[in-house]
């Protein structure tokens, strides 16, 4: 455990939510840092939609295999288990899961991960998504890992959850319905962008963050502002030289 | 004490959002109609056991306009928000969140205290707002009311959320069929409109077209579902054939 690394997280994680902050990015950073600290290979959140399914908010990477992973957790999976259960669940190595989940077992072996754990993010007696954490490596995670990880988890849920004013309504869901359009209309902007620039997702992703950083604006608004408007300015993407 | 969400969420979304589209078009045949908002205010009587609904339409910028109401409460309470620029409806517009005022005399109304009180004497206890979107696609609020004051369960909530995402479907095939547009092809109800809203896929490839075909969000994501219904494809294979660049979409010709 880098112990510097996990002292900059909670700080930044304390600093984020002193402040106005955007729902999204503030996972984004959770998942980032997840994989740092824990070497995990890939990580995500998704949240429970009162619709009736579980949407990844955040993930560590865009590539579609990691995507269809969370997508596949509404049948089954850890992170189905462990927001039906409220309790963490674990599989050591995936290549022993195929029965308890056949398809998830596969697609995750397939994508490259041998190693799977899903924390519940909780607020009092309601689950409202999981932490996922993901290694290519066979072996669980260190317990006392996983204890970091779950406060990780649980400051999340509070940052998800925070209100700016102090009202007497039912927050958690208009927060978590906030928190999953903004997805949306992030998803929206970095097609857009990538058309435009030729470059794939997972870059289009980095520019609305970087954008949104040094204007100093939320990720959502910066994204919003583009598909609607479509006239941020983005500073060039970094020369390649050739043959680099 | 167990989590309470359990067998609300996971596993079932087709199903569930299949069977509110059931209870909207019902309504719909009922009265021998194409489905509407109208059906959408009435499916939310049944399926979230609500006193009344409306929709109004609107971008969240400019103030909206009421679209159908089931009652005269309803009408009125559509009706106090345009007039006032304030209440729960119109924050859901401007912010695309929900807003859930669940007692509107003791407290959750504090935000709101002109509309509040109005609709406290209109015969409303409690007022749920659903902003009708996908991420910045905007077009309106579904309203609904409670003459007894109290929250929207998970499941309840889960319907209302659905019927919402019925109604900005609904709104949308009314506008393009309004604009005239000869390449709209208004899509088949079973296009579920679940996957529509919160597909990554479709999402960025709708993102995509509007560069591509030079045009705004929304008629890019009206291009989307007729492409895919002209086609006789899933939006979903639609979107992603685009986001994975083997597909792209042509501007019309000008003229």
């Amino acid at each position: 455990m880098n112990q510097e690394l996990l002292t900059d997280t909670f700080v930044d994680l304390a600093d984020t939510m002193v402040a106005d902050f955007d729902v999204i990015d503030f996972l984004h950073m959770l998942t980032d840092r997840s994989v740092q600290l824990f070497a995990a290979s890939a990580a995500g959140v998704v949240l429970a939609d009162p619709r009736g399914e579980l949407r990844v908010a955040a993930a560590s990477s865009e590539k579609a295999g990691l995507l269809e992973l969370f997508q596949l957790q509404n049948d089954q999976g850890p992170c189905l288990e462990c927001f039906r259960t409220g309790r963490p669940v674990t599989a050591a190595d995936l290549a022993d899961q195929a029965q308890r989940w056949p398809r998830f077992a596969h697609a995750a072996l397939q994508a490259g991960f041998r190693t799977v754990e899903a924390l519940p993010m909780r607020l009092r007696d309601q689950v409202i998504g999981a932490l996922n954490l993901f290694r290519a490596e066979p072996g669980a995670f260190e317990p006392a890992d996983l204890r970091i990880a779950q406060a990780l988890a649980d400051v999340a849920t509070i940052g998800l959850l925070h209100e700016r004013n102090v009202r007497r309504r039912d927050t958690v869901a208009e927060q978590l319905q906030a928190a999953l359009n903004s997805r949306v209309v992030i998803e929206q902007a970095k097609g857009k962008l990538a058309e435009r620039r030729g470059i794939d997702m997972d870059r289009a992703f980095t520019m609305l963050r970087e954008y949104a950083r040094n204007s100093n604006q939320h990720l959502t608004d910066v994204a919003r502002d583009f598909v609607i408007r479509g006239t941020a300015e983005f500073p060039p993407p970094a020369r390649r030289r050739p043959g680099s | 004490m167990p989590p309470r969400a359990e067998r609300e969420v996971g596993g079932d979304d087709a199903g569930r959002v299949a069977r509110v589209w059931g209870l909207v078009s019902a309504h719909a045949a009922s009265r021998l109609g194409r489905a509407s908002v109208a059906d959408v205010c009435a499916a939310a009587a049944t399926g979230v056991d609500v006193s009344g609904a409306w929709v109004t339409a609107g971008d969240g910028i400019n103030p909206g306009q009421a679209m159908y109401a089931t009652d005269v409460v309803g009408e009125s309470l559509a009706e106090v928000q345009i007039t006032l620029g304030e209440g729960p409806c119109h924050d859901a517009a401007v912010s695309g969140a929900p807003v859930l005022a669940a007692n509107l005399a003791d407290g959750s109304g504090n935000e709101w205290a002109v509309f509040a009180e109005a609709a406290v004497r209109a015969g409303a206890a409690a007022v749920f707002a659903f902003p009708l979107r996908i991420g910045a696609i905007r077009v309106g609020v579904l309203g609904l009311y409670r003459d007894k004051e109290g929250p929207l369960d998970t499941l309840r909530l889960g319907n209302a959320l659905i019927l919402a995402d019925i109604a900005t479907m609904l709104l949308l095939d009314a506008e393009a069929r309004q604009a005239d547009d000869p390449l709209f092809v208004a899509p088949p109800a079973s296009q579920s409109p679940g996957l529509a809203a919160h597909h990554a896929e479709i999402a960025q490839a709708t993102g995509m077209l509007t560069e591509q075909l030079g045009v705004g969000i929304t008629e890019a994501f009206a291009r989307l579902r007729a492409y895919a219904y002209v086609q006789d494809r899933r939006l979903s294979d639609i979107a992603h054939d685009i986001v994975t660049r083997r597909l792209r979409l042509e501007p019309d010709p000008p003229g």
